[in-house]
């Protein structure tokens, strides 16, 4: 798997080498944890952020990677940590970081006037951490997860080689090291400056 | 132009996000932690009486080398023999004395742990080499905290390791930072988390 994963990397970025406009995004994202990770922590993040790179291979696709840090964040009065038949009881401080790193290829349709719309799709791996505070203990768990991460978005056009960026994304980390498959939804707004 | 404008808003963002970073615990009370440990195999339904000592035993010094027991003062102790003792009642077990062969032996025990951190004056690594009369280290801070832990074992006095050491059943630990005076509904709301938390223990 790891393999696969570093070969289809290494793809998107030589292919990207041959390009001629680039894109580059920096966006503040707002996660919303699905699954596993929204039954360890329930609310949404607002503490996030993404770095986007395209090429233009060709009019309509760009490849390239992106990478981002997502932070969810919980309390709970009082709640149980269970390990074998161990039970530790008290209030907790849950955490959970999150680092997507995928390669990514997106599909760049016919403009609607100032408006781009997009949809695309990244591959890659995805770092969780999570800690679960209590007292003065931390038990903490985390994963290398193969991830994927379709995604579809708009960038209006501003002038000057910048524009306007609004896009969501789903990640979803496959079950790897400590932890169960990990997924979330972002919403993401920023700038993109073309080149 | 547009190169400087992503680099600044990289920059402002870099120090703007970790600023956002959620905190942790606003009152010393919600560092409390109680934890139980217990042996599944052990079947506690099928018994119902217990011993425990008039004490609480501070475990200091050094018992090998002839260190005399020091004990929790009787002000606060039999408040808090008497909390574990009320939620062993609740759960059907009824007390004894040791010499009247109960199925149990209830140990309490305390004892204190002090966590002392340094720390350098992050300042001298930017500006030490500019000053040359300010020390020729940098200067080092400390801070602390104690922390006391409250620990209940429940031992079966027949069934012994191979070494000959009783086998605990069931421990129950309450782990809190220290005040300078006790706080009785912080240490009861500990002790009956401790059995809130093990309801196998119940006989009835």
């Amino acid at each position: 798997m790891k393999k696969i994963l570093i070969i289809c990397i290494i793809s998107v970025l030589s292919v990207s080498a041959f390009s001629q406009s680039t894109l580059f995004s920096f966006q503040y994202s707002m996660g919303f944890g699905a699954g596993n990770m929204k039954d360890y922590i329930k609310p949404a993040s607002f503490r996030g952020f993404t770095i986007d790179y395209r090429k233009l291979v060709t009019e309509n696709i760009g490849l390239g990677f992106d990478m981002g840090w997502n932070t969810f964040y919980d309390e709970m009065p009082d709640a149980t940590y269970d390990y074998k038949n161990i039970t530790y009881a008290g209030k907790q401080w849950r955490y959970s970081n999150e680092f997507p790193i995928l390669g990514a290829i997106d599909y760049y349709m016919t403009s609607m006037g100032d408006i781009f719309p997009y949809a695309g799709l990244g591959i890659g791996t995805m770092y969780s951490l999570q800690n679960t505070d209590m007292g003065t203990y931390t038990f903490e768990k985390d994963a290398w997860h193969f991830a994927l991460r379709p995604e579809i978005g708009i960038i209006m056009d501003m002038g000057g080689g910048s524009g306007f960026n609004l896009c969501t994304k789903y990640y979803h980390g496959f079950a790897a090291g400590d932890l169960p498959a990990q997924g979330y939804f972002t919403i993401n707004v920023g700038f993109v400056f073309v080149n | 132009m547009k190169k400087r404008i992503s680099i600044i808003v990289f920059i402002i963002s870099a120090f703007l996000l970790p600023g956002c970073y959620p905190g942790g615990p606003d009152y010393i009370e919600e560092m409390d932690v109680v934890l139980t440990k217990h042996n599944d195999t052990y079947d506690f339904v099928s018994k119902g009486t217990y011993a425990m000592p008039a004490k609480i035993v501070k475990i200091t010094g050094n018992a090998v080398e002839g260190d005399e027991p020091v004990f929790v003062p009787d002000i606060t102790g039999q408040k808090i023999l008497a909390r574990i003792d009320e939620n062993m009642r609740m759960y059907g077990w009824t007390k004894v004395d040791v010499s009247a062969n109960p199925d149990l032996l209830l140990a309490p025990a305390s004892w204190e742990t002090t966590t002392v951190f340094y720390y350098y004056d992050y300042w001298y690594w930017w500006y030490g080499g500019y000053y040359p009369y300010w020390g020729y280290y940098p200067p080092v801070n400390y801070s602390s905290y104690t922390t006391g832990t409250l620990l209940m074992t429940l031992i079966d006095p027949d069934i012994l390791e191979s070494n000959g050491n009783p086998v605990r059943q069931w421990t129950g630990a309450i782990n809190g930072i220290l005040t300078g005076s006790y706080n009785a509904s912080r240490v009861n709301a500990a002790i009956d988390k401790a059995f809130i938390i093990s309801p196998y223990l119940k006989t009835n």
